[in-house]
């Protein structure tokens, strides 16, 4: 048969690996991201990669890697595939290695290893605390020799609009923008894999990096791909607030001796150093002995929400508590940490050498995502395929730290192969599918960009995204309360109200960031009613997920997948049973 | 425009020949010429005789050809194609290193200029034939001695600096170090080429001649 | 109520290539921490300049906001730097942006820097694997090594490097400092290595390694602080000894593992 045509949306380190595994396998790739792929989100993960390789002595296992990861979870990911990519992790740490990643080292010339969250042992193989920016880079430079063998073909600064589905809603290709000249094109495809990053942008201030708008999803939702748990947002412990994002300051901090504490008089404005030990509140080690400062994110960002909010001991003048690494020693912290070190140096100034880092939570990662089945990272829409942080199959209700770099390189070595099998074996390619499904496609895509440049009102987009973004971290993040989730699905009905009446200040057809942002926040209005209902609906307090009126994990009635499905303009959540088939739910203590 | 190079051309091998013909044999020149110049310094009578000396060196012609004048013509016209393909911007970033790329630069153009004029009256306006008495003649111009002291001062400068460009490109000098090693080696050596130079144009102008007793 | 402290921002416009060039002024509203992008951000909420113009919002390239994806540089008071890190308590008021000038403008702050990923693959920046499958971990490094490799692998392309280096222009075709540097990163690598040759090779091309003058304003400007000078005189010394042993051998160079097979009597 003919030479099977694979698309792949989104380059990071998902995208990158499914692209690497399509190219190996010998069918050409075309590739698609909105950056050029070097740039992708990815390279904001710090800390590091989890793999049980067990080089330390401590009796790690695969096994113990699985049972953390669903623990860590609170038990609503499906086990199987979940103990396959633990299995998979350090067979991939080795692939990284052997593609040149600089990872620290031992004194034998062996990866060294580090603690993190959710963990009792030295799991994460680690780059400096660049690791994700190491990792993508590898992979970016093996698609950039199969690009000279002509194996890939990148289109970067182009972004996805919308996949192109025949009668039969079986997926046929992409319809993309190029960001430059705004052309809107359709381009066919036996198999399209979506590895398109996580929604952060929906929240505003976040960790995330300003693609992570989750439009992809959001588009593909709209056109029949379930949405799974979008519930489950989880909110890093540690960051630096800051107006137009806030920095992620990395778990590694707290795996190489970190400290978070609190003066344990209210309104202490002495600064942090001269405050003697026994006035300082470590809240995290003397309510969790056993795991210290390394609790899961979501009981770490909960325990600084109830020191700051409930117990009003925040550091003077803003809501904040201390990461302090000024006891250890320095050379270390060079070596092993300079990365976050610089960032937290260039955004805020003092040396955390010096002086204890004033860090708040802040939204970090969607453990929900596209809804795929077990085992070949596919989604309810023949043909389409997804990986990485846009679908939701990995980390349950909480992600632990380092986990995710493992599940999108897992995820991206999975959904290539799975795709191209699935394009060998379709009777009828996208070449047998009429031009018109095209043509109809991308004339759709074009009047939607041409009616809002059209539209005429007083709305702007960055308002409405800014309101977005205040209301979702304010009601659908750490704490949520019923009542508020309510008042934001009228705020919701509000902000689309408005955005049918967005004017856009730029109506050019020449690399139009404006147009190409409101296209991006239309699709966010819609994510973020999933999430909010998805919350709304699970009357329970899982993983990240905490109601205080319902403060209980409640297996009976709530271990289940939530399955969001787009009807007309209507959000429907439907559940399913969770395969826990390996490890039976127990209660979740740190 | 940054291009897209992937196979060697002929401007590597043009590029390391114009570095070492700088250091030899026209730095090893410009050596041996401070020094012979440097008997004015001890009296005229040995300043004449050294240049007597030098004259009547066997082969001059084609030794002067090929150890000075070849090198001299290709590296100042390959120098003035580099010149041509670089755009300074000290101005707006006025770092120590970027002034010493420009300074490279603009004392090469000079350099080229002076060269000519210097060799013209020097060598061929005198048929070859260089004495203490012609030579302060020529100095009792002030025009000439200002621009003499310019050359003497831009050559020890490219000089100097070119031994550390020179240790830079041929991989002498990696670490920062080594290259700054390699930088204070390049400032030593210019500083005296500039004295000695500098003494030598004193020597004419002023009937100077320190080194005439014994010490 | 008390008057908002401002300040101004003067930005060098382009609607296009083709387009003339416009400067616009802008009144900003000062918040501490402020950054460059949040001020476009603040232009784009209310694109009006300060003479009371309506204007489109500025085109311009961003993405991770924390210094690591490279994305968001621009001449900011004339200075090659990233516009996420790029304070506004610390930086000269009136401030002035302006694109990148070494590379093809697309619009307002928007370059395309796609040349250096285009050098990247013909340099042959990658390290040749067999494949993803399980064979087995990599090869052992050295932690000294790892320090002096992990600097270099830092390297977030966002192009400040040339921008600033006076032999990126249109008379040359200088591939630049930050290509260098990953050239010495992979041939520094084991497996990198036995591309070695062919990336010196091109390094002796047009742009190549000969191209540097010196001007060491690379290492200056570079973000992440890569000793991009010691890259330079470092593959100056690979490639120098790459050629001379071409050049005695008036041939191709056999590397020193050739010469030992042919003593061993095996033939390639």
């Amino acid at each position: 048969m003919k030479e099977p045509k694979i698309i792949v949306v989104g380059g990071g380190l998902a995208g990158l690996m499914a692209t690497i595994r399509v190219a190996e396998s010998g069918v050409p790739v075309q590739l698609f991201s909105i950056v050029p792929v070097k740039r992708s989100h990815s390279v904001c993960a710090q800390g590091g990669i989890n793999a049980a390789k067990n080089l330390k002595g401590e009796g790690d296992s695969t096994w113990i890697h699985f049972d953390d990861t669903i623990y860590g979870g609170d038990f609503i990911a499906n086990q199987p595939i979940v103990k396959s990519m633990c299995e998979a992790a350090p067979a991939i740490i080795d692939l990284l290695d052997r593609m040149g990643v600089m990872f620290n080292r031992t004194p034998e010339g062996l990866l060294d290893f580090r603690r993190f969250g959710g963990t009792l042992y030295h799991r994460t193989a680690f780059a400096g605390a660049t690791t994700g920016q190491q990792l993508l880079y590898a992979l970016d430079e093996q698609v950039r020799r199969f690009e000279s063998e002509d194996k890939v073909q990148k289109f970067e600064g182009w972004t996805f609009l919308s996949a192109v589905l025949d009668e039969n809603r079986i997926c046929r290709g992409i319809c993309a923008m190029d960001l430059k000249t705004m052309e809107v094109r359709t381009f066919p495809a036996d198999a399209v894999i979506f590895c398109t990053g996580g929604i952060g942008a929906i929240f505003r201030q976040t960790t995330n990096s300003v693609v992570c708008t989750g439009t992809a999803q959001s588009a593909l939702f709209q056109q029949g791909a379930y949405y799974a748990n979008g519930e489950f947002i989880q909110v890093h412990p540690t960051a630096i607030p800051g107006e137009d994002k806030c920095r992620l300051m990395s778990e590694s901090l707290r795996g190489e001796g970190g400290r978070v504490w609190v003066p344990r008089n209210a309104g202490d404005t002495r600064p942090a150093r001269s405050i003697p030990e026994k006035e300082r509140f470590y809240f995290l080690e003397e309510w969790y002995p056993k795991y210290g400062n390394l609790v899961p994110r979501d009981v770490a960002t909960r325990a600084i929400y109830k020191v700051v909010f409930e117990e009003k001991l925040s550091l003077a003048g803003m809501n904040a508590v201390y990461l302090d690494l000024t006891h250890l020693p320095r050379e270390m912290l060079d070596r092993k940490l300079e990365g976050v070190l610089e960032i937290y140096q260039k955004f805020v100034g003092p040396d955390p050498r010096e002086e204890p880092m004033k860090v708040f939570p802040a939204m970090h990662y969607t453990m929900g995502g596209l809804w795929i089945d077990n085992e070949r990272q596919a989604t309810n829409i023949p043909g389409i395929f997804t990986a990485g942080e846009c679908e939701y199959q990995y980390h349950g209700a909480n992600r632990l730290g380092a986990n995710s770099l493992v599940s999108c390189i897992y995820g991206g070595m999975v959904a290539g192969p799975a795709a191209v099998k699935y394009a060998r074996n379709l009777e009828k390619g996208c070449d047998a599918t009429p031009e018109s499904v095209f043509y109809a496609e991308a004339s759709r895509q074009r009047e939607a960009n041409d009616s809002l440049l059209n539209q005429q009102g007083f709305e702007n987009p960055i308002t409405i995204w800014k309101e977005l973004g205040a209301w979702m971290t304010e009601h659908v993040t750490v704490v949520r309360v019923n009542a508020n989730l309510q008042k934001t699905l009228a705020k919701l009905d509000e902000l689309d109200d408005r955005f049918s009446r967005v004017n856009l200040a730029d109506r050019t057809q020449w690399s139009n960031q404006t147009l190409q942002f409101t296209r991006e926040l239309g699709n966010m209005l819609i994510l973020a009613r999933v999430i909010t209902l998805g919350a709304l609906a699970r009357n329970e307090t899982r993983g990240a997920h905490f109601k205080p009126e319902f403060p209980e994990r409640d297996d009976k009635n709530w271990l289940k997948t939530t399955k969001a499905s787009y009807n007309g303009g209507k959000i429907k959540l439907e559940y399913e049973p969770v395969d826990i088939s390996l490890l039976p739910p127990r209660s979740r203590k740190y | 425009m940054p291009g897209t190079a992937s196979k060697p051309d002929s401007s590597y091998f043009w590029d390391k020949l114009h570095s070492l013909s700088g250091i030899i044999p026209i730095g090893a020149f410009l050596a041996e010429h401070f020094w012979s110049n440097s008997y004015v310094l001890v009296s005229p009578e040995r300043y004449n005789s050294t240049a007597a000396g030098l004259e009547q060196i066997p082969w001059r012609i084609p030794v002067e050809f090929l150890f000075i004048w070849l090198p001299i013509v290709f590296h100042g016209c390959y120098g003035l194609d580099i010149w041509w393909r670089g755009k300074a911007n000290v101005l707006g970033h006025p770092w120590m290193s970027n002034w010493m790329y420009v300074l490279q630069r603009w004392t090469g153009i000079v350099l080229f200029a002076y060269i000519i004029w210097h060799v013209w009256i020097e060598r061929f306006a005198t048929h070859g034939r260089s004495t203490f008495a012609g030579v302060a003649h020529d100095f009792a111009n002030p025009y000439y001695t200002a621009f003499y002291v310019i050359g003497v001062l831009a050559a020890s400068f490219h000089l100097g600096n070119g031994l550390f460009n020179f240790c830079c490109k041929w991989g002498i000098a990696v670490t920062p170090r080594a290259q700054r090693a390699a930088g204070f080696f390049g400032a030593f050596v210019g500083v005296i080429f500039s004295v000695a130079g500098l003494l030598i144009v004193a020597g004419f102008v002023y009937n100077w001649h320190p080194f005439s007793g014994y010490l | 109520m008390m008057a908002d402290k401002t300040f101004i921002l003067r930005i060098k416009r382009q609607a296009a290539p083709q387009e003339r060039v416009v400067w616009e002024e802008f009144e900003i509203r000062y918040r501490p921490h402020l950054n460059i992008i949040t001020c476009l951000r603040d232009i784009a909420e209310k694109p009006i300049t300060r003479a009371g113009d309506g204007t489109t919002p500025i085109s311009y390239d961003a993405n991770c906001l924390e210094e690591i994806c490279g994305a968001c540089a621009m001449l900011i008071n004339g200075y090659p730097r990233q516009a996420c890190s790029a304070l506004v308590d610390n930086l000269e008021k009136p401030i002035r942006l302006e694109p990148l000038t070494k590379f093809p403008l697309i619009r307002d702050l928007q370059v395309d820097r796609s040349i250096m990923f285009e050098n990247l693959k013909r340099m042959k920046c990658w390290v040749p694997i067999d494949g993803t499958y399980a064979i087995g971990p990599g090869p052992r490094m050295s932690p000294e090594q790892q320090q002096i490799g992990y600097p270099m692998a830092r390297c977030i392309t966002c192009g400040n490097c040339l921008e600033i280096c006076p032999k990126v222009n249109d008379h040359t075709q200088f591939v630049g400092a930050a290509i260098i540097n990953q050239v010495r990163l992979f041939n520094m690598h084991p497996t990198g290595n036995m591309h070695a040759r062919e990336r010196l090779e091109a390094m002796m091309g047009p742009g190549g390694i000969q191209d540097c003058d010196n001007a060491m304003n690379c290492v200056k400007v570079c973000p992440k602080s890569i000793p991009l000078t010691e890259s330079n005189n470092e593959i100056n010394r690979q490639v120098l000894k790459h050629a001379v042993w071409d050049w005695l051998n008036f041939s191709e160079g056999p590397t020193e593992r050739d010469e030992e097979w042919k003593r061993l009597g095996i033939q390639k």
